[in-house]
């Protein structure tokens, strides 16, 4: 293990490990960049479809299903899956069956957190809301996106850490990143690019994490962090009261 | 760009080849089945074991729940990497079943403890004025009426290390992973799509092994007004959702 | 720390009973040929362990072997190093591996760190290894007249445009092109240090690694510009691709032979030593060339392809 470490050091050390396309800068850039693009196309399209279905009040059978759905097709899968498409409609290898990929992984909690939130507004709330005269879009808006709001957040910082963490397999249909010096030092003798690439990653995955519990508390500062359960279709039960509050991460 | 290796008229699955293979993919289904179970199944023994102490001693729960969380958000590639690069671990089984059991163990102790804290106070003064001592209250009492969340943290517990084995291919045992990866190094769709399509079946029969276990195992929860029984069964155990909290899941 | 001990704790706990059941530590075991019929002239020795890279060629030549000494009555399996010549000689060392398919001056450039020894001479480079694999305990057999070494290949279009036709080409005007080959490519001596010891060329920075089987498609697909093929490749020819020429003969004689350890040519003597070497002087390129095709085309099996070659040649039942 100490040799490992020791060429981690080395590596690290090294000029190869911070320049060029195969120095760490260039593939963590590499790594946030699809990161963020498909977390922004799973946005646009859950963020709207959960408000949607909250605010008509229909669809939470699909809200559940998705997520066990979600939650049992393997992203490896579906990159490798979708690399010989991807291939004969002429979209290349690397960033087009990933990206996908990732996009279908981060929809279900965005969806399902959104639609549990928008749906969980008490009916009175709605109620009092319709009776000042609210309707439709206003009664969205103004009311129920933003009670809904922390659970929303919950649903993007869930998906956000699982889009850094499986975007490292992106590099097995070749996606050069940060999970690129992981695969290649699998069946090398030198493990310094890959504790290096390791690290850095899970770091990525941990500060991305960080990041979206300091928005949560910051736009929701009277809750804590322990709305991180409401992942999938609570029912908008509050978290049980014996649920502990604010986990490490 | 010409897609010349992968010709219009190459098909997406061979079925010939398919035909040819049975016997290596049903060597890989119980390769598959078997990692997961066992994972899955060190795992909750492991978990069983952390909740029990957390529900005794409270404040070892945040430290557990913590390093737990710590484990399961560092990205499974990375995992991976990391205990290939330990000599004692290397490739193989291993490597494979400690990646693996340390992703469930978040998911069930968390799921367990909150069963275990779900159990109505007064249900526990009953039985302590019955005369139970306390670890045979929890056995006969607490543990029973946890069942709901605990077996919602094995189904996914489970259907998430299933979709975590295809990945272990690259430490050499990966049930289904190896086919997709056999298809990646070698540009050939076939195995890929066998490899998916079947490890995704074999999550949703577990998925609905499980739905079946939760319904045998609490049919106190069968009677629920319409809207409830709309959400389908979460709302039984409210915790069915638990953590995906931090990502590393694949 | 203690998060390590904790988790490797608690995983050696419950895996005691497991651990020493399931599976190998490094690579893949397909069944020892196990011969009930074993002809009563194999003396007693070691188990035959076949070491096969990461890589279309070197698995089908291992199989063949393996198909060849079991049909002889050898006990003898197939091992996946799962890497490339690092992990094989690992392999050989610990002996896990005791025979090996491998390729003349690779791994002599292996053996002696780059040295850049090796000419396209295989009698005289096979003499600079001969010494280098006894230091290690290994025997090399007679090299075939097979010869497989890597090919840099880039689209005609790209030849075409920056004029690039040879190796030195390649160093005048592509030095900003992009590399893509196997991960093994960084320290080969006839991949990176090789263009960079010869031609003066520093691809490493450009260089994106990739699965053995990925490069064609990759190359094909605009996602490099370069590919490190091997020269058996029947793709080349049939993609119309340019293999770029060697003109300052970085490239040497990778002529394919069978490496196996001095116990295992001690314990078996010539019976072994001919049968191997009957099967090297079977080999041709041009058979390698549809060897692979076979494979990487057509997406047989190794072993089916072993099989057929095998039969072929009047090996086997």
């Amino acid at each position: 293990m100490t040799e490992s470490l020791r060429q981690m050091w080395d590596y690290l050390s090294s000029d190869g490990a911070w320049s060029g396309r195969n120095g760490l800068p260039s593939l963590t850039w590499a790594h946030i960049r699809i990161s963020v693009v498909a977390m922004l196309i799973a946005s646009l399209v859950a963020v709207p479809a959960g408000v949607l279905l909250g605010h008509v009040r229909r669809g939470a059978l699909a809200a559940v299903s998705i997520v066990n759905i979600g939650r049992a097709i393997p992203s490896f899968a579906i990159m490798a899956l979708l690399l010989p498409f991807s291939l004969r409609y002429g979209f290349g290898l690397g960033f087009w069956p990933t990206v996908v990929a990732l996009v279908l992984l981060a929809i279900p909690p965005i969806f399902t957190n959104t639609y549990t939130g928008v749906r969980g507004v008490p009916d009175e709330a709605v109620e009092a809301a319709r009776g000042m005269g609210m309707r439709g879009g206003e009664l969205v808006r103004k009311v129920e996106v933003p009670v809904a709001v922390p659970l929303i957040i919950t649903g993007l910082r869930v998906s956000a850490v699982q889009v850094v963490a499986t975007a490292t397999l992106g590099a097995l249909v070749a996606y050069r990143n940060l999970g690129t010096p992981i695969v290649t030092g699998f069946t090398s003798p030198d493990k310094g690019p890959l504790l290096a690439g390791a690290l850095a990653v899970s770091l990525l995955a941990l500060l991305t994490d960080g990041l979206f519990a300091l928005a949560e508390r910051r736009l929701v500062p009277w809750r804590s962090a322990a709305g991180r359960t409401a992942d999938t279709g609570v029912a908008a039960e509050p978290p049980a009261p014996a649920e502990p509050a604010a986990l490490a991460t | 760009m010409t897609a010349a290796l992968l010709a219009a008229d190459e098909p997406l699955v061979r079925w010939d080849w398919v035909g040819d293979h049975t016997d290596e993919i049903t060597e890989l289904f119980w390769e598959h089945v078997t990692l997961t179970v066992v994972a899955v199944g060190i795992g909750f023994a492991i978990s069983m074991v952390l909740a029990l102490v957390a529900t005794r001693w409270r404040w070892t729960y945040e430290p557990l729940a913590g390093f737990c969380s710590v484990l399961y958000a560092i990205p499974s590639l990375a995992l991976f990497g990391i205990l290939v690069a330990i000599p004692f671990f290397g490739l193989g089984f291993r490597t494979a079943e400690v990646a693996l059991v340390g992703y469930t163990l978040l998911i069930l102790l968390r799921n367990i403890v909150a069963g275990l804290d779900g159990v109505p106070p007064e249900v526990r003064e009953a039985a302590d004025g019955m005369g139970y001592e306390p670890w045979r209250r929890v056995l006969r009492v607490d543990l029973p009426l946890a069942t709901p969340a605990i077996v919602a943290g094995l189904r996914i517990a489970t259907v998430t290390t299933v979709g975590l084995v295809t990945v272990t291919a690259l430490v050499g045992e990966g049930g289904f992973g190896d086919l997709i990866n056999d298809g990646l190094s070698r540009d050939f769709s076939t195995p890929i799509v066998v490899g998916t399509v079947l490890s995704v079946a074999l999550a949703i029969a577990f998925d609905l092994l499980f739905v079946v276990i939760e319904r045998l195992l609490t049919p106190w929860t069968r009677d629920r007004t319409p809207r409830e029984r709309s959400s389908g069964d979460v709302v039984a155990s409210p915790l069915a959702s638990a953590p995906a909290p931090a990502g590393g899941r694949l | 720390m203690r998060r390590r001990h904790l988790r490797v704790g608690a995983a050696l706990l419950a895996l005691t009973m497991l651990g020493a059941a399931c599976g190998d530590d490094d690579g893949d075991e397909t069944d020892a040929g196990d011969d009930a019929t074993a002809p009563a002239d194999i003396p007693d020795g070691p188990a035959i362990r076949i070491g096969a890279q990461d890589f279309g060629e070197s698995l089908i030549l291992a199989e063949i072997y393996e198909g060849v000494l079991d049909d002889a009555g050898y006990d003898v399996g197939l091992v996946e190093v799962g890497g490339f010549r690092d992990l094989l000689f690992g392999a050989f060392e610990t002996g896990d591996v005791n025979l090996a398919p491998d390729y003349v001056a690779s791994q002599l450039e292996f053996l002696n760190d780059q040295a850049g020894e090796a000419t396209s001479d295989v009698d005289e480079t096979f003499a600079l290894l001969e010494p280098r694999l006894e230091e290690d305990g290994l025997v090399g057999l007679t090299p075939s007249e097979a010869v497989d070494t890597n090919a840099f290949v880039v689209t005609q279009e790209t030849s075409d445009d920056l004029d690039i036709t040879t190796l030195s080409d390649l160093a005048e005007n592509g030095a900003d092109l992009t590399l893509g080959g196997p991960q093994d490519c960084e320290s080969n001596a006839f991949c990176i240090p090789g263009l960079e010891r010869v031609y003066g060329l520093d691809m490493a920075s450009n260089f994106e690694p990739l699965d053995a089987g990925l490069v064609a498609t990759s190359l094909s697909e605009g996602a490099i510009d370069v590919g490190l093929l091997f020269s058996t490749d029947g793709r080349i020819a049939s993609e119309g691709w340019v293999l770029l020429e060697d003109d300052q003969q970085m490239l040497a004689a990778d002529n394919v032979f069978p490496t196996l350890s001095q116990e295992v040519a001690d314990a078996y003597g010539e019976d072994l030593t001919d049968l191997l070497d009957s099967i090297s002087a079977e080999l041709t390129t041009d058979e390698l060339i549809e060897l692979n095709k076979r494979y990487d085309v057509d997406k047989d099996d190794a072993e089916d392809i072993a099989d057929d070659w095998r039969a072929d040649h009047g090996f086997g039942d």
